[in-house]
């Protein structure tokens, strides 16, 4: 009834109004209001962004103002307010000729000084940082930048030896060479041992010689290949006197200084893609090509002028092994730039979800604000308290990394490989989460969200497929379990000491307080991961007794192979919440991390069957976890706009719709 | 003194029907903003946002200066009395002035026909109108007085065209009209001899749209050449060496740009740099490069915690130093301490941007600026 007065006054005003300019000015329209001005801060948000950027804040902060001061960074005015982003509407071959144009600005002002010639923790935590800074602006760019340094560099500095790093590592620095890597084929991703290239040595000349035998022996994927770079790394299968001693690294040229492509090299475009164009990615052929014997890089096998093969690792798999442990970095880096991408959609949707109403639920009454709504809260917020979790692990994994130690290496390999999956499927996942919840906006590309799904999407895939490193994650630790087993030795490493202890038991009974306990959640955590390895461990051995190969057996038990993955992980990351936080002393910070944590841990609880299936958790205490979860998506709404203003990512970084979105769509606006 | 000339005298205030022209008038201190002044100028400020008949504010100075600044010789006599909490309050107040302007909900036109400096820009970079003339001059001389550009200019000075404002703000270099419509810190350049007319058209504005007031200002207008040696002219040189991450990058970035020309821009930067406090550089660099990244009112919470760590002198009393040398015994010879860019560490920077052990402090509290139209947010 009121629904009816209500429409019957405005359909009498618009017929008696004489003055059509007063209508305009009498009917109060939507105004934008600032999400700042109602919410507040309950905690120092710098302090906040200490804890999850972690380190180098201030040389982050600078190459924001590098890039928000350059016209090359294409800044567009939207309303009041200026953005930065590429402009996605321009062709391949333009979006790459930015991305090299960024990178000789960024450059000159010194941003890449040391990256490969200063040694230390200190420096490449600075190199990590300032890298996550440029993927916050353009994946592209990031990659483009990564390519060079950490593959092409990175390969000269762990597989090469100090006639390499003299040669190549400063010209590197300063972009004196451009290097590319050159290891996917188009007929082998993952399974590297696979690859078909072939390189020959021939004592006579004392070179190498390096061939593409068929069309799937084609390198392909290779970033900065189609376009800019001058030289690679290849990896090939090496045959010494006939005999192969499996895949090594070797430096080869393909393009001149004046970017001519080099003679029996040949090379063509991976063409478009759904995202990234702004990388060249290439397809490289080698036709007998010979280069000098000193490419080899030689730091783990060599060959003697004369063609002797020399190797002080004898067993090839052992060898491969040592071979290809450098290669973290590509999995640390992931990990850390995806968690930043989480944050960007996140950013911009929650903080649209604070300025957009939709439908009213008192007649007559003010639109629901978008985060106001339960369901809206339950659909963002919990994905909020995983991107701080993954915080967390992701600082984590670059702390283990940049102080790794031999003994550390196999740690680094499984953490990083669970990280890099967990982390990027999160990121996509939020993504997908954030664009849907901004609504149409969410689909125009200068609103970020949508057009990031496309860009990001790769990282589910390079550096190791994610469901291969959930199956190499769980293949090592059942290798871990079997090992301790046979030495009759309790488990060590990788955090698996929880299952040299009584089995935890979950109460039948469920409050709110247990729920919340650190206690409670390890304990659930760990249940899962350890019944999950016993199972596997189990399932492999009667498919051994059934006289199927080890192989076999672990293709066949793949999908207790992907839940354990998922239980390692998980756990692992929860442990990395629960140590940052207890670097905080007691107050609204560390309250606020606390229901973080438990909104984190008890959404994998609820979400995540396993729980259910193996009984873990009873029905009871199932519908206890959820109705907690909605608890703490209440209790976490007060703080959401403060939370996503702690990442520290600049306005200019964001999209017009994490603004005034109002301004930046009105008449005045349209240019 | 200042106490001789009443409160209403010193910001002098004639009205049209829907104008309000207020004049700094302390012209012996080249209208160096007193305490007084600051909160005449802030009841005047709220007065008129809520009165309907003022659409339009008019900011001028009187004599050969817009406003030399705040009255910083008072502040540091009163600290050296005895705490420096009244110097708070008194910031306090200058950067709630600033705020109010910078999300004033109706335009303000400065005329800047003389001296703009420090607290003066303060009160006229942040309205949305500033209409720069051949007498103008315009610097941020903060860091030579042990100090660091405050007043919400960590705002305005970042937003400059590249490295312009780390330029402007490390070195203290004064600009010229000209100079300042090139950068954006004038909206407008208006020759003196046309201030008055100027003055009469605006008396006639019957609205706030600014589109009204930029036409007719427009009319009065024109574009300044930039004079040769103007160092405008070598942005990309400026971009270059003051883009560089720290002040002694800059500094040695500078200093091989110098090998290779000999523009005395560059060896007058190179000088100020020279001669100002070290630890003044170093927090007014990084304020500045944080100040790009936030709102006004970021910037002035963060610069209120800055200044109270400038006046207690845990870390560096340049502030006292400085004031004594260029201010009080006016030997420009300060002695700073400590006494070169290396021997400031990141610790001692970073204490500047923490908040305050005392029970009696506290973050400057902003008043809350409800509804505000984006265009009251940024100016610049």
């Amino acid at each position: 009834m009121d629904r009816a007065i209500h429409r019957t006054i405005i359909i009498k005003n618009h017929l008696l109004q004489p003055n059509s300019d007063q209508i305009l000015t009498t009917n109060a329209c939507l105004s934008y209001s600032p999400p700042e001005l109602n919410e507040v801060y309950d905690f120092d948000l710098k302090e906040m962004r200490k804890l999850l950027d972690g380190h180098n804040l201030q040389e982050q902060d600078w190459l924001f103002n590098l890039m928000v001061q350059s016209k090359l960074f294409n800044p567009r005015k939207r309303g009041e307010k200026v953005y930065v982003a590429p402009d996605y509407n321009q062709t391949m071959e333009q979006q790459r000729e930015m991305t090299m144009k960024r990178i000789s600005y960024l450059l000159e002002r010194g941003v890449f000084e040391g990256w490969l010639t200063a040694k230390g923790a200190e420096a490449e935590l600075r190199k990590l940082a300032l890298l996550e800074v440029t993927g916050i602006f353009d994946h592209s760019l990031a990659i483009k930048i990564g390519v060079h340094f950490f593959l092409w560099g990175g390969a000269i500095q762990f597989f090469g030896t100090q006639r390499h790093h003299e040669k190549w590592l400063r010209d590197t620095e300063n972009y004196v060479v451009l290097g590319c890597f050159a290891m996917t084929e188009l007929g082998h991703g993952s399974n590297v041992r696979g690859i078909e290239t072939v390189t020959t040595y021939d004592a006579n000349t004392g070179e190498f010689i390096i061939n593409t035998p068929c069309e799937s022996a084609q390198k392909y994927w290779i970033g900065g290949a189609a376009n800019h770079a001058t030289h690679t790394i290849v990896f090939s299968q090496l045959e010494i006197n006939g005999k192969n001693q499996g895949v090594h690294a070797f430096i080869c040229q393909i393009r001149d200084a004046a970017g001519n492509i080099c003679p029996n090299i040949r090379i063509a475009d991976c063409g478009h893609k759904i995202g990234l164009n702004g990388v060249d990615n290439g397809r490289i052929w080698f036709d007998n090509v010979r280069i000098p014997r000193e490419n080899l890089l030689n730091s783990v096998a060599d060959v003697s002028p004369d063609g002797q093969y020399l190797s002080s690792i004898k067993d090839p798999d052992q060898r491969f092994a040592a071979f290809m442990a450098p290669l973290t970095s590509g999995r640390v880096i992931i990990a850390g730039s995806s968690v930043y991408k989480a944050k960007i959609g996140l950013a911009i949707a929650i903080r649209y979800s604070l300025s957009r109403r939709a439908f009213s639920i008192t007649p007559n009454g003010p639109e629901v604000l978008l985060l106001d709504y339960p369901s809206h809260q339950r659909r963002l917020l919990p994905l909020l308290a995983k991107s701080y979790a993954a915080s967390c692990a992701a600082n984590y994994l670059k702390m283990m990394y940049v102080n790794r130690t031999p003994q550390s290496n196999k740690t680094i390999h499984v953490v990083s490989s669970a990280f890099k999956a967990i982390l990027t499927w999160h990121n996509m996942r939020t993504l997908q989460e954030c664009r849907e919840a901004c609504g149409g906006q969410g689909l125009k590309t200068e609103n970020r969200v949508g057009h990031l799904k496309g860009e990001f999407d790769v990282q589910l895939t390079f550096e190791g497929d994610n469901n291969v490193l959930m199956q190499q994650v769980s293949k090592a630790l059942l290798a871990e379990y079997l090992a301790a087993q046979k030495r009759n030795r309790p488990l060590q490493g990788l955090g698996l000491e929880h299952m040299n202890k009584p089995c935890p038991v979950i109460p039948s009974q469920l409050t709110s307080s247990i729920l919340r306990t650190t206690q409670f959640q390890m304990d659930a955590f760990c249940l899962r991961e350890r019944d999950l390895l016993s199972r596997f461990v189990m399932k492999v051995s009667q498919h051994q007794a059934e006289g199927q190969s080890k192989d076999y057996a672990l293709m066949l038990s793949y999908q207790l192979a992907e839940d354990l993955g998922r239980a390692f992980s998980d756990r692992a990351m929860l442990q990395t919440f629960i140590d940052t936080e207890a670097t905080i002393s007691s107050g609204s910070l560390k309250n606020v991390l606390g229901l973080l944590r438990s909104l984190y841990a008890l959404t994998c609880l609820e979400e995540d069957a396993a729980f259910l299936r193996y009984g873990y958790l009873s029905t009871d205490n199932a519908s206890a976890v959820r109705n907690e979860v909605q608890k703490l998506c209440s209790e976490i709404r007060p703080h959401a706009l403060a939370l996503v203003s702690s990442f520290g990512i600049p306005d200019a970084f964001l999209g017009p719709i994490a603004f005034d979105w109002i301004d930046a769509n009105a008449w005045s606006s349209v240019q | 003194m200042a106490s001789a000339q009443s409160q209403e005298d010193q910001v002098l205030e004639e009205e049209t029907s829907f104008v309000r022209i207020l004049t700094l008038n302390r012209p012996r201190q080249l209208n160096a903003l007193s305490a007084q002044m600051i909160s005449r100028l802030l009841e005047l400020f709220q007065r008129y946002e809520t009165d309907s008949n003022v659409k339009l504010l008019i900011l001028k100075g009187k004599g050969r200066a817009f406003c030399a600044g705040g009255d910083v010789a008072a502040v540091v006599r009163g600290i050296n009395e005895g705490d420096w909490i009244s110097g708070a309050k008194f910031f306090s107040k200058e950067f709630i002035l600033n705020y109010l302007m910078a999300t004033y909900t109706k335009p303000q036109v400065s005329i800047l026909n003389g001296i703009v400096m420090g607290g003066g820009a303060g009160v006229s970079i942040h309205g949305r109108f500033r209409v720069a003339t051949e007498n103008s001059v315009f610097a941020m001389p903060e860091t030579a007085l042990g100090l660091f550009p405050d007043i919400g200019a960590s705002y305005f000075l970042s937003r400059l065209p590249g490295f312009f404002g780390e330029y402007v703000g490390l070195t203290g270099a004064r600009l010229d009209g000209a100079e300042m419509r090139a950068c954006g810190l004038a909206t407008h350049f208006v020759p003196s001899s046309r201030l008055a007319l100027l003055e009469e058209a605006l008396y006639k504005v019957n609205s706030s749209d600014p589109a009204v007031i930029s036409a007719v200002i427009d009319k009065f207008s024109l574009e300044p050449y930039l004079k040769d040696h103007s160092a405008y002219h070598w942005m990309d040189v400026i971009d270059k060496c003051f883009s560089r991450r720290t002040v002694e990058e800059i500094l040695s970035a500078l200093e091989s740009e110098s090998t290779n020309r000999a523009d005395a821009w560059i060896s007058d930067a190179i000088q100020s740099l020279k001669k100002a406090s070290p630890t003044s550089l170093k927090i007014s660099l990084r304020s500045i490069r944080e100040g790009r990244l936030q709102g006004v009112g970021q910037c002035l919470i963060r610069e209120y915690r800055m200044v109270c760590h400038v006046m207690m002198g845990e870390v560096s009393k340049d502030f006292f130093e400085g004031c004594r040398a260029i201010l009080l015994d006016k030997d420009k010879n300060p002695k700073w301490k400590p006494s070169k860019l290396e021997l400031v560490n990141d610790n001692m920077v970073d204490q500047y941007f923490s908040k305050i052990n005392d029970d009696r402090w506290e973050d400057i509290k902003l008043p809350a600026r409800s509804n505000l139209p984006a265009t009251a947010i940024a100016k610049l």
